[in-house]
């Protein structure tokens, strides 16, 4: 098929590739205004303890000290991005091992890290709970006895202890759906808290300059973290100004803002700039991981393979606060009853505190832990009533037309299609050698919404200036920018310029994230593209005295229409030395009616002495829309799957009485260049989209699917259900121990 | 040792000699980092895990953020910027950029020296000697796969 465009679904060379390569790229850790001083909080040693007193006077006596503060000291300032819930220094009472009770800026980082061992605490220890079903019970302490007064906060009516979020959603009726079943299964899956192992820090530097607070951080959605800044500081958002830096990976954990009230208090202290970047133990400790998920899953079943009810109960261990999540609670509950046609369905989905490290955003967050629980469900009933795992899915999956388990009806459904197409790519039914097992994983997530701005000036000497305000995290925006740009335009990508500006630029723009990149920037992009045309087509009218609607623009050119004569915009605007620019904005936030499906088959052999998993291959189908640029699409689909591999497979932030204890990427294990299958992509080409050129997300929509396949192939392969995650040959081995018992 | 106590580390770095005053506990990335600015080579574990800071010295790969400036003293280093700029681009730094061999690239200048090393060591390395050599190096967003072809695709620009 010939492509309509020229560079749209080109896999164009990152805009930022030849400084990301020389070393040259700028992050957040790269700046140092002169006189940059060392920012470092201390963190609590206990889970839930009153703070009696705090004495900083050796530590301020230090040499090399410059500011030494603590919750006195920031005028009780609270943060959060849709719940303000977190101060900004614990005052009286810390919630969580690894919460910031102190700070200190020093000359380097040695100096703080001895002046923070100077501070001297007394705490009284409080009962604390760590398990999120134990935290609803009513004898569990109670975390925040002020929890209505939080700005953000919505408190649910006659809610447990310690929920602050309950969902509930009833359709049909459930109870005749399960007498109308000829088998009932009910799983419980457990879902551990995992990092999203972005490999920059969480870093910040901030410059009181006069009447500007000049900040850099790794913000992804600098507009939202200007908001939690300014609110937490109590100082006008308008004094405060995030410049354009590079972002070391996200994965949805880089919009927190965590340090930055600190170092606000710390450079206003010091008058010096302050930097503070977590070293990687902090990190794990106490960043903003994906959430611990419980669910509990029952399903009606008859022996035909017809789905009558599914019950859930989804409960998200929120951890000590609310504040890192972007919209005040996780959601997934609603993924949780999976993409299937069941006519009754009751869920209950809870956000609950306990006095662990609180979970922030990543990568399709609720997602990956709605879809092994539903996913794994899927082939236990399949167990129960005798039927092979992809028939019983072909069977059950939403059709075009139908509605969801939770009664979304959704358009271009393409869930068999997707399925089939990734059962023919990794031979689902060929023979397998001895314990060697297949399985399948399937989930859908529509493109996010937001707001966003381009702006595209042509220049007299034939240049092109993009001007964005995003903050990129590697997803290859500004090179989407520059593909549009070109197409738009018809010139040579290397004549597109692209312009970050900081957040003064506009009012708000919603950043990257929710898988919204493409469906945002590109309208906003070409939009622009659009305005500045019509502008330079006025420009030429009055210069050139030619009727404006006989006047088109063509590449170099405008182009009189009627009589053929032409002229270079680059030499019309020469004559004048003005500039034509456009303006692109888009704000929508509408879910699509559509979404895209991804299913995944893993193939594994298991070692039925010790338990070990080999991943052996990996497939993976996507229902996807136009693609901007392959390289960087696949890009995405490479790294999701991988993180999946790692979720599946090894990476667990462990929490023994409420500590981390992996606390170093030696103990935290993420997949190396040795633990990648050998993998097979298959993409499934889609009606539907969003934007000028009709897209679809792919950001998130890889990582889901996966852990359930990994788990439904070593059932498959060696009989043994794991139900909580990682799938490790400790968890194996245990269950061959107790199957053969 | 007493922390407080400065002393001058000299090193050549990149061909050039270069000079600095660090504390005993002053590690060797943060001293390219901060005191020589050179802010190509990244930190990220901090306990020589994850490959981000990846160096040569003395023509050995190592990760600077577990050795102490002052051992380093004398020797010969190079970093990203010395593997090859805008103007004249190595080709393991072409092959990344025309293979997607990075997306956020904060761990790319350490893959890049880990993989400049292994070309000069095995000039047309098998899968399994790419990752063998690269384990050493986390990426968080590739799943690796585009950094195995920008290595083979260098390999293959070296030969011809």
């Amino acid at each position: 098929m010939v492509s309509q465009y020229q560079v749209i679904g080109n896999s164009a060379p990152r805009v930022e590739g030849i400084d990301k390569v020389t070393g040259k790229a700028l992050y957040t850790a790269d700046f140092s205004p002169p006189g940059t001083i060392w920012g470092k909080a201390l963190h609590s040693p206990y889970a839930h303890a009153r703070i009696l007193s705090i004495d900083t006077t050796a530590a301020k006596a230090l040499p090399g000290v410059h500011a030494v503060i603590t919750g006195r000291d920031v005028a009780g300032g609270m943060y959060g991005r849709a719940i303000k819930d977190i101060p900004v220094l614990a005052l009286d009472r810390v919630r969580f091992f690894g919460e910031r009770i102190a700070a200190v800026a020093a000359d380097d980082e040695d100096i703080a890290q001895r002046a923070l061992d100077l501070i001297e605490i007394e705490y009284e220890e409080l009962p604390a709970v760590f398990d999120p079903l134990e935290a609803l019970e009513p004898s569990a302490p109670v975390l925040h006895d002020g929890a209505s007064a939080y700005q953000g906060m919505k408190l649910p009516e006659g809610a447990p202890p310690n929920a602050y979020s309950v969902i509930k959603v009833d359709r049909g009726d459930i109870e005749a759906g399960f007498a109308e079943a000829d088998v009932i299964v009910e799983n419980t899956y457990h879902l551990p808290r995992v990092h999203q192992v972005y490999l920059e820090p969480q870093s910040v530097l901030i410059w009181l300059d006069g009447e500007r607070v000049q900040v850099w951080t790794c913000s992804k959605a600098p507009y939202n973290t200007r908001e939690a800044l300014a609110t937490a500081a109590q100082i006008p958002e308008e004094s405060v100004v995030f410049n354009p830096t590079l972002i070391g990976g996200d994965f949805g954990g880089k919009a927190t803002p965590s340090d930055l009230p600190i170092c606000y208090f710390l450079a206003r202290a010091s008058g010096r700039p302050v930097r503070m970047i977590l070293d990687y133990t902090e990190e794990l400790m106490a960043a903003n991981p994906r959430h611990e998920v419980v669910v509990q899953l029952k399903s009606g079943v008859k022996h035909d393979g017809t789905l009558t009810a599914r019950q859930v109960r989804f409960l998200v261990n929120s951890g000590a606060y609310a504040g890192y999540k972007p919209a005040g609670i996780i959601r997934g509950s609603n993924q949780a009853a999976g993409p299937y046609k069941i006519a009754n369905t009751r869920l209950e989905g809870i956000n609950v505190y306990t006095n662990t490290v609180p979970g922030g955003h990543m990568r399709a967050p609720g997602e990956p832990q709605a879809f092994f629980a539903v996913e794994c469900h899927t082939d236990e009933v399949a167990k129960a009533i005798g039927m092979d795992p992809l028939q019983f899915r072909l069977l059950t999956l939403v059709e075009e037309g139908e509605e969801t388990a939770f009664g979304e009806v959704l358009q271009d459904v393409l869930a068999k299609q997707t399925l089939m197409a990734a059962a023919e790519a990794a031979g689902y039914y060929s023979p397998k050698a001895p314990n060697v097992g297949r399985g399948i994983g399937i989930g859908d997530r529509p493109p996010g919404g937001g707001q966003g701005t381009a702006d595209v000036t042509l220049r007299p000497d034939g240049t092109v200036l993009l001007t964005t305000g995003v903050f990129e995290q590697g997803s290859g925006t500004y090179t989407t920018f520059r593909q549009v740009i070109s197409e738009e335009l018809q010139i040579d990508p290397e004549r597109v310029e692209i312009e970050v500006q900081n957040t003064d630029y506009v009012k708000m723009d919603s950043g990257l994230g929710g898988s919204r990149g493409t469906r945002i920037y590109t309208t906003a992009a070409y939009d622009a593209a659009q305005a500045a045309k019509t502008e330079l087509i006025g420009l030429a009218s009055r210069q050139l005295e030619w009727p404006e609607d006989k006047i088109a623009y063509a590449g170099d050119e405008v182009r009189r229409t009627d009589t053929g004569e032409s002229v270079r915009w680059a030499d019309l605007l020469a004559r004048s030395g003005d500039t034509v620019s456009g303006r692109g904005h888009i704000q929508d936030s509408a879910r699509p009616h559509f979404t895209s499906f991804t299913a995944q088959i893993a193939e594994v052999s298991v070692d039925p002495e010790t338990g070990e998993v080999k991943l052996l291959s990996f497939t993976t189908a996507h229902d996807v829309g136009k693609i901007i640029n392959p390289i960087s699409h696949q890009g995405q689909i490479n790294g999701g799957v991988m993180q999946g591999i790692g979720y599946a497979l090894m990476e667990e932030l462990r929490v023994e009485d409420g500590r981390v204890t992996t606390l170093s990427l030696g103990d935290y294990k993420v997949p190396t260049i040795r633990d990648i299958p050998p993998m097979k992509t298959v993409l499934v080409q889609s009606e539907s989209g969003v934007g000028p050129y009709q897209i679809k997300g792919i950001g998130e929509t890889p990582i889901g699917p996966v852990a359930p396949a990994i788990a439904n192939a070593v059932a498959d392969a060696i009989g043994v259900r794991v139900r909580d995650l990682p799938v490790t040959a400790e968890k194996v081995f245990q269950a061959l121990k107790e199957a053969k018992a | 040792m007493n922390a407080d106590v400065s002393q001058p580390v000299r090193l050549r770095v990149n061909g050039e000699q270069r000079e600095a005053q660090a504390p005993s506990t002053r590690t060797l990335v943060d001293l390219l980092r901060y005191d020589l600015g050179l802010t190509g080579t990244k930190e990220a574990c901090g306990v020589g895990v994850c490959g981000a800071c990846t160096i040569m010295l003395d023509g050995r790969m190592v990760a600077s953020c577990i050795v102490l400036a002052v051992q380093a003293d004398g020797a010969e280093i190079k970093t990203i910027e010395g593997i090859g700029d805008a103007e004249h681009l190595d080709p393991v730094q072409e092959s990344f950029i025309r293979n997607g061999g990075f997306q956020c690239g904060i761990c790319t200048p350490g893959q890049i020296v880990a993989a400049r090393a292994l070309l000069d060591e095995i000039p047309s390395p098998t899968e399994d000697q790419i990752k063998e050599w690269m384990m050493g190096n986390l990426c968080r967003c590739t799943g690796y796969y585009q950094i195995i072809d920008s290595i083979k695709d260098a390999a293959g620009q070296a030969k011809a």
